[in-house]
């Protein structure tokens, strides 16, 4: 786990992205770019911070269903990345709040053909688990148990503090040579919604 | 730097940077294309910022396009010339670029297919079989040396735990696990590893083993390599205990991982370029589409620009022609450019210099020649005499004022009509001399002088006129000019001249001589009669003598009228009323005219008031008039004789009129024209100078007499006097002056 600024979406919001490719479209006149796939739903619950040992731990649970398309990207070879952008704000009256933490848990699910295994790699602990089973690696990305968020020491008593935590999922390669071309064809990238919870010291 | 020049400065600039980002736009589109990881972020904005340089480029070339059209509807000069070139340079563009546009589509489609093609695909899915193959002997090694060691423990029983290592190290495991199906382990087997903590078992392994499967997986590891897991069941469990798992860990040779790696990695890249093989390929021909659209519009665009270029010169070309023709030499095209065009150009605004100063030259010729036909239509105004110019085919080209007034009638409106067509009346003055001269004309004489007499009414006028050919193109006349003058007043003075003149000699040499006969006549009367005897001698000496004195007073009489005739008097002018001196001369003659049985009428315009005249001279050309016409009504019993006055204009001037009427004999008519000549008359008694005094004394005041007879009878005598201004040395009062003779 490693904190850092909220993670930069690089790619343009997704509607300007849709609109540029349906222009793009009209004008080249070359039929469909890419597979259209059904964007999926992301949705955080069970949202749950608890203190240990002086630091507030996040259990989240993600809703993550999967399309076919997506599935087949994975097992083409394509990497899948799933992003928890959390941001702890402090809460104020008459001015916009202040951000006091901001933290990125990233994970990417791989295929490997030779081993026939599923890959799960955490990008800011460079752990590595291996599934026999799409499935079995989605579950995995999609709990955080005990994620520290932000210690306690930094969280002073009086002011209300407010967390929010969204899920971004997005496809790319590995390495990211020819990630542009996904500008055309991760059409079922996603993020959630974000979730809020109130911290009171 | 005017707004135009500033405008194009501007345009320039603007066409300049947006071609150098739509140039860099496409090269980095380009790049991207070229799987440069540095350009994915960028690849959509580069594709935002091509397409809307592609929007912007649509926007030109509809607007361009669009005033085409409107120019062409619009018959705007050029605008087809321009539509044509336009059409031919964007066809030529158009043709290659699609072709280069087609067989790009094709080799792109082609290339991309031919790099996913069956046989690599099958290939490396071999490769990986193989690979596949090659670990799954180790894999199935690594389970039996599992399951022989499961068994052994079984068979050992209880007392596994310190055999664990041994067996290890007897089959090269990384780490041996017991563990109970619930994960939770009761030995290990590891070796002097640095990593004393063992390797959990996964659910899915305990999961497979619970249902009586052995379990061997190859796993990669987090820092490179593999690992051979395998998992197996140990003996059977007794009643209300936990079935036993062994687990081990088996490492895979270096190299054998290193090739599978190698395997894997390549199998990897390939599926994930064969999954965006679609992707490519649409971006690609996107991006070669968009390039397309930008050249096709930019060459259009260029096209468009181009067609304007060369066109313009040409459009200011016909505009200038335009202009010129509509007479505005000031046109002065933009020199562009030093080509042929801007040679034309050049030679166009030289010509059009050189004609401004023809046309200037011109100008002042044309207005100097005005100047002078404008001097000599002024003198020509201002002449006496009448002039005409005609053309050679004798149409009327000039008349001055004279002309009209020597014949009497209004010319101008005749200017350009056929001279021998004017006819304005018969009888008239116009009349006659145009028959006099058509009647030189036809004759051939085109240079000729001669005097005509003309009959104008009641009087006789006599013209001078001589005729002279203008030059012309070779033989031929340009045309004749007609200079003819009234010389009936000089005619008139001179004679007048000449008759005073013989006035005065006469009552010089006889007027002499009358007194001494007179005299003797008398003497001898005297001397003689008393000495007479005989009463009839006597008689007969006093008949002779009375004889002698009554001629010579008769003839002295004559002399004096004679004399009268010839003086030229010094004029007394007064103001005189000229009613009042009408009605007072009048009354002397109402009552001896009564005598007679003459009625006497008398008509004044009361708006006449004063007039500035010799009042002795103005009653002796009353009494004249007067007595001339009592005596013209003698012998005749009852008349009538009228005298009017008027006030009128003639000639411009304000004349005061006196007319004369009886409703006598009348004038005879061949003589009216000679009434006021010295010794003419029709009366027995008189010495015929009674009407030449007359007109002596209305012209020694400036005034005119003309004479002619009523229509119903008797005579008409009409005077002029000129009401001279208020103001005048002889109008505030009286005054000396000598007698006009300008008349004459």
């Amino acid at each position: 786990m490693s904190y850092s600024s909220p993670a930069a979406a690089h790619k343009l919001p997704y509607l300007a992205r849709r609109a540029l490719g349906w222009l793009l479209c009209l004008i080249a006149t070359i039929g469909p770019l890419g597979e259209a796939f059904a964007a999926p739903e992301l949705v955080v619950r069970d949202v749950q911070v608890v203190v240990d040992e002086g630091v507030y731990e996040l259990d989240a649970k993600l809703d993550l269903p999967l399309p076919d398309g997506a599935r087949k990207a994975v097992e083409s070879g394509l990497t899948l990345r799933l992003t928890y952008e959390i941001v702890v704000d402090r809460v104020r009256r008459y001015m916009l709040d202040a951000e006091i933490a901001s933290l990125a848990q990233r994970y990417e699910v791989s295929y490997h053909a030779l081993s026939q295994r599923y890959l799960v790699r955490n990008l800011n602990t460079g752990e590595q688990h291996d599934f026999g089973t799409l499935q079995g690696a989605i579950d995995r990305v999609s709990e955080i148990r005990g994620l520290p968020v932000i210690d306690t020491a930094l969280v002073s008593p009086g002011p209300v503090y407010e967390g929010r935590i969204r899920a971004v999922l997005d496809l790319s390669t590995a390495p990211d040579v020819l990630g542009w071309l996904l500008f055309w064809s991760d059409d079922w990238s996603a993020a959630s919604d974000w979730k809020t919870w109130t911290l009171r010291p | 730097m005017d707004a135009a020049t500033l405008k194009r400065a501007a345009s320039a600039v603007v066409v300049g940077v947006g071609g150098l980002l739509w140039l860099a736009a496409i090269l980095f589109m380009a790049q991207t294309a070229q799987n440069s990881e540095q350009f994915s972020r960028l690849h959509p904005w580069i594709l935002a910022i091509n397409v809307a340089g592609l929007a912007v480029l649509v926007g030109l070339l509809a607007t361009k396009l669009a005033q085409l059209i409107r120019d062409w509807r619009g018959h705007v000069i050029g605008s087809r010339l321009k539509a044509r070139m336009v059409w031919i340079f964007g066809v030529l563009a158009t043709l290659p670029i699609l072709l280069v546009y087609f067989f790009a589509v094709q080799f792109l489609n082609k290339g991309i297919d031919s790099w996913f093609n069956v046989e690599i695909r099958r290939s490396l899915d071999d490769a990986l079989v193989l690979s596949r193959s090659a670990l799954e002997v180790r894999m199935r090694e690594h389970l039996a040396d599992s399951t022989r060691i499961a068994e052994q423990i079984d068979d050992m029983g209880g007392s596994f735990p310190g055999a664990l290592e041994s067996f290890r190290r007897q089959v090269g495991a990384l780490e041996l696990t017991i563990a109970t199906e619930t994960g939770t382990i009761i030995a290990v087997g590891k070796g002097f590893s640095a990593d004393i903590v063992p390797e959990d078992v996964p659910d899915e392994v305990l999961l497979q083993v619970r249902h009586g499967q052995p379990f061997v997986s190859l796993e990669p590891q987090q820092e490179g390599g593999y690992v051979i897991r395998t998992a197996v069941r140990i003996g059977d469990a007794s009643p209300g205990e936990d079935r036993l798992v062994l687990q081990g860990l088996y490492p895979v040779a270096e190299r054998l991982g290193a090739l599978a790696d190698t395997v894997q990695s390549a199998y990897q890249q390939f599926g994930e370029k064969d999954y965006l093989r679609k992707p490519l390929k649409a971006s690609f021909i996107l991006t070669l589409t968009v390039v397309l659209l930008l050249s096709l519009l930019g060459a259009w665009y260029g096209a468009i620009f181009t067609a304007q270029r060369l066109v313009q010169p040409i459009q200011d070309l016909v505009q200038g022609t335009r202009a010129v023709a509509q007479g505005d030499l000031d046109t002065r095209l933009p020199l562009t450019s030093h080509d042929e065009m801007g040679f034309l150009v050049h030679s166009f605004n030289d010509m059009i210099k050189r004609l401004r100063r023809a046309r200037e030259d011109s100008r002042r010729a044309q207005q100097a020649a005005e100047t002078e036909r404008a001097n000599l239509a002024v003198i020509l105004a201002r002449l006496s005499t009448g002039v005409i110019s005609l053309e050679r085919d004798w149409r009327v080209r000039t008349v001055n004022r004279a002309a009209g007034m020597i014949l009497g009638d209004d010319l101008e409106p005749h200017v350009g009509a056929q001279f021998d067509s004017i006819d304005l009346g018969k009888d008239t003055l116009v009349r006659q001399f145009v028959d006099a001269c058509r009647e030189r004309f036809t004759h051939g004489a085109a240079e000729w002088r001669e005097q005509f007499a003309f009959q104008s009414g009641t009087a006789r006028r006599i013209l001078m006129c001589a005729c002279t050919p203008l030059p012309g193109e070779g033989d031929e006349p340009g045309g004749y000019v007609l200079v003819f003058d009234d010389i009936t007043v000089m005619l008139q003075a001179q004679r007048e001249a000449a008759w005073g003149e013989v006035a005065r000699r006469l009552a010089h040499e006889i007027k002499n001589p009358l007194t001494p006969i007179r005299l003797s006549a008398e003497r001898l009367r005297l001397k003689l009669m008393p000495a007479l005897a005989d009463a009839k001698d006597a008689q007969t000496l006093e008949r002779a003598t009375e004889t002698i004195v009554q001629q010579v007073e008769a003839m002295k009489e004559m002399v004096n009228a004679f004399s009268e005739y010839a003086r030229a008097p010094r004029l007394e002018m007064a103001t005189v009323d000229l009613n009042k001196m009408v009605t007072e001369v009048s009354d002397l003659y109402r009552a001896q005219g009564a005598i007679r049985g003459v009625r006497f009428t008398v008509e004044l315009d009361p708006s006449l008031e004063t007039v500035v005249v010799d009042p002795g001279r103005l009653r002796q050309l009353l009494n004249n008039l007067l007595t001339n016409a009592v005596e013209a009504l003698e012998g005749q019993g009852e008349g009538s004789i009228s005298v009017s006055t008027r006030r009128t204009t003639r000639g411009g001037a304000e004349v005061a009129e006196i007319c004369f009427e009886d409703d006598g004999p009348g004038f005879q008519r061949e003589m009216i024209g000679q009434v006021f000549d010295p010794y003419v008359t029709t009366k027995v008694k008189g010495t015929g100078l009674g009407l030449a005094i007359v007109r002596k004394i209305v012209e020694e005041h400036g005034g005119h007499i003309e004479a002619d007879n009523r229509a119903s009878g008797g005579a008409r005598i009409r005077i002029d006097l000129p009401l001279q201004e208020a103001g005048t040395d002889s109008a505030r009062g009286r005054g000396t002056i000598e007698p006009r003779r300008e008349r004459a």
